[in-house]
């Protein structure tokens, strides 16, 4: 019993680290109406940016989310300009083919540098003991860090002047125009960010499993199921979202093989779907 | 007369479809402009045009002798040309309070933004009242007071209008016809797009009648209300 209730605290602990990966991935959706298909290979990124950073500067890994964070913002600009900019406005297809051709480009680039094989971050924090299971620091670390960045975030969206104006621009484009608002200086920088965002919850990942450049595929499937489930654009519903996601798959996984996980996420995200067929393409306006 | 707003052959459309042919105004500073016609006459288009909104085919648009024609909506905008849009174009996700914020976004308009608030709140009460609702939960009256509150955050240097009247009850419309009336009182620049003939030419200075696309008559608005073609088009006189 205490087996079942260790690991869904640890699926509790991860899933906030998918709530963060799915607050960028339903950042730039509920924003801009894009779905950013970069997002596994970013979240890649982000895993083998702590693991360059790490072994260059060998502090503890959680400070160095804040350089991710700042080369995300500007990969995400990079992004944006490449294969986001040009199709604004065009039908979903055309954004999602433009970058569904940079994830392959970042993932090529990738495996020439560090091939498919497994990495890792040498990095633990002591965690502490229960009985006969023990918490690592890393799952609690990372967790804290996510829901940090998640709370900056939310108080971002909708406490700040530009943050307000990401929310103006999502809720209606022209009218933001109207006011003074330049929509595309926003739109790139909700972009930037929801790349930062995906990078670093896999400079998260990193520090608690190995991984290789394409371990960001998994990631962005998940990201879909939080997104799904929590609608777009809200970071605190996302991250409970994931928290969800998180506590379900610790709940099954003493019971059955891990690779039968995907289907139940999966199985999920069809029964949300079918569900709440509206939940998906449109925002939640009353 | 200086012309705030001076829009030289305007032409626009949508697509393939040619909308305007050439449409020229004058907004003279502190003055209220109106601009009527029937339905499809260009109305509508012609004050998104003049906003960058729709993009211009040809002709110019200048403020205060500057050509402004090729600037984007939002450039514009910071110039202090505010549009009121048809059907409002609130933030529905966003609460009344934050909706009027995001009037005083531009630079010009921030400095401004405490006491403009206040005076948008004595104008429109229910506002006040309703201030942290989102703007999606208001009636139709209150969302046009919004829009109209909006506008003025903005610090007009012209505020254009477009269908202030439409799908409100009389009574309300009367209330923002007369708020308009006291503006245009404090040395505002307005130009109003209405369906209502009657109430905008009484109100009006100058007034400019649209149809397919061209301007068909202009002149001072008490002119224009006793020309018996305009009694009988607009008028049902």
């Amino acid at each position: 019993m205490s087996g079942i209730l260790a690991s869904m605290i640890d699926g509790l602990l991860i899933g906030s680290v998918y709530g963060l990966a799915a607050m960028g991935l339903s950042l730039i959706w509920g924003v801009m109406d894009v779905i950013n298909l970069t997002h596994g290979s970013v979240i890649a990124l982000g895993m083998f940016g702590m693991y360059i950073l790490f072994a260059a500067f060998p502090v503890n890994a959680y400070f160095l989310l804040l350089p991710i964070l700042a080369a995300g913002l500007l990969l995400g600009l990079v992004i944006y300009w490449i294969s986001v900019h040009w199709v604004i406005g065009r039908s979903q297809l055309s954004s999602l083919l433009s970058t569904f051709a940079v994830n392959m480009m970042i993932i090529g680039i990738g495996t020439a540098i560090w091939s498919t094989s497994p990495y890792n971050v040498n990095f633990t924090l002591r965690g502490f003991t229960v009985g006969d299971y023990t918490f690592t620091g890393n799952h609690i670390a990372a967790a804290t860090a996510a829901v940090i960045i998640a709370l900056a975030l939310e108080l971002f969206l909708y406490r700040t002047r530009p943050g307000k104006a990401i929310r103006a621009v999502a809720d209606n484009r022209e009218a933001a125009e109207l006011m003074g608002i330049s929509s595309t200086m926003v739109l790139a920088l909700a972009f930037a960010i929801g790349i930062a965002l995906a990078a670093s919850s896999g400079a998260l990942v990193s520090t608690l499993f190995p991984f290789t450049i394409l371990s960001g595929a998994g990631y962005q499937m998940k990201s879909f199921v939080v997104t799904v489930l929590a609608g777009l654009g809200k970071p605190l519903g996302a991250l409970a979202a994931g928290v969800l996601l998180g506590l379900l798959e610790g709940a099954v996984t003493p019971f059955i093989a891990v690779s039968w996980i995907p289907l139940i996420e999966f199985g999920l995200f069809v029964v949300v779907l079918v569900a709440f067929p509206k939940g998906i393409f449109t925002r939640a306006t009353a | 007369m200086d012309a705030v707003l001076q829009i030289e052959k305007l032409e626009s459309g949508y697509g393939e479809v040619q909308v305007l042919w050439g449409i020229s105004l004058q907004v003279q500073a502190g003055k209220m402009t109106t601009v009527i016609g029937a339905n499809g006459a260009g109305k509508t288009t012609t004050l998104r045009t003049i906003m960058g909104s729709v993009p211009c085919w040809g002709g110019r648009v200048l403020m205060n002798g500057e050509d402004v024609t090729r600037l984007s909506p939002h450039a514009k905008a910071r110039r202090g040309l505010v549009l009121v849009p048809e059907g409002r174009q609130l933030f529905p996700d966003m609460s009344v309070e934050e909706n009027l914020e995001m009037g005083a976004y531009s630079q010009r308009a921030r400095p401004r933004q405490k006491d403009n608030l206040e005076r948008v709140y004595d104008t429109f009460p229910r506002l006040k009242e309703r201030r942290k609702q989102r703007s999606s939960t208001l009636s139709g009256g209150e969302q046009q007071m919004l829009a109209m509150g909006r506008g003025l955050m903005q610090e007009p240097v012209v505020l254009m209008i477009d269908e202030l009247s439409l799908g409100l009850a009389p009574v309300l419309a009367q209330q923002l016809f007369l708020t308009l009336k006291k503006l245009r009182k404090q040395g505002l620049t307005i130009v109003l797009v209405e369906q209502n003939v009657h109430l905008s030419l009484a109100l009006s200075d100058y007034t400019y009648v649209l149809a397919e696309g061209r301007v068909e008559i202009e002149g001072d608005s008490r002119e224009v209300a006793n020309m018996d073609e305009v009694r009988r088009a607009y008028l049902g006189l």
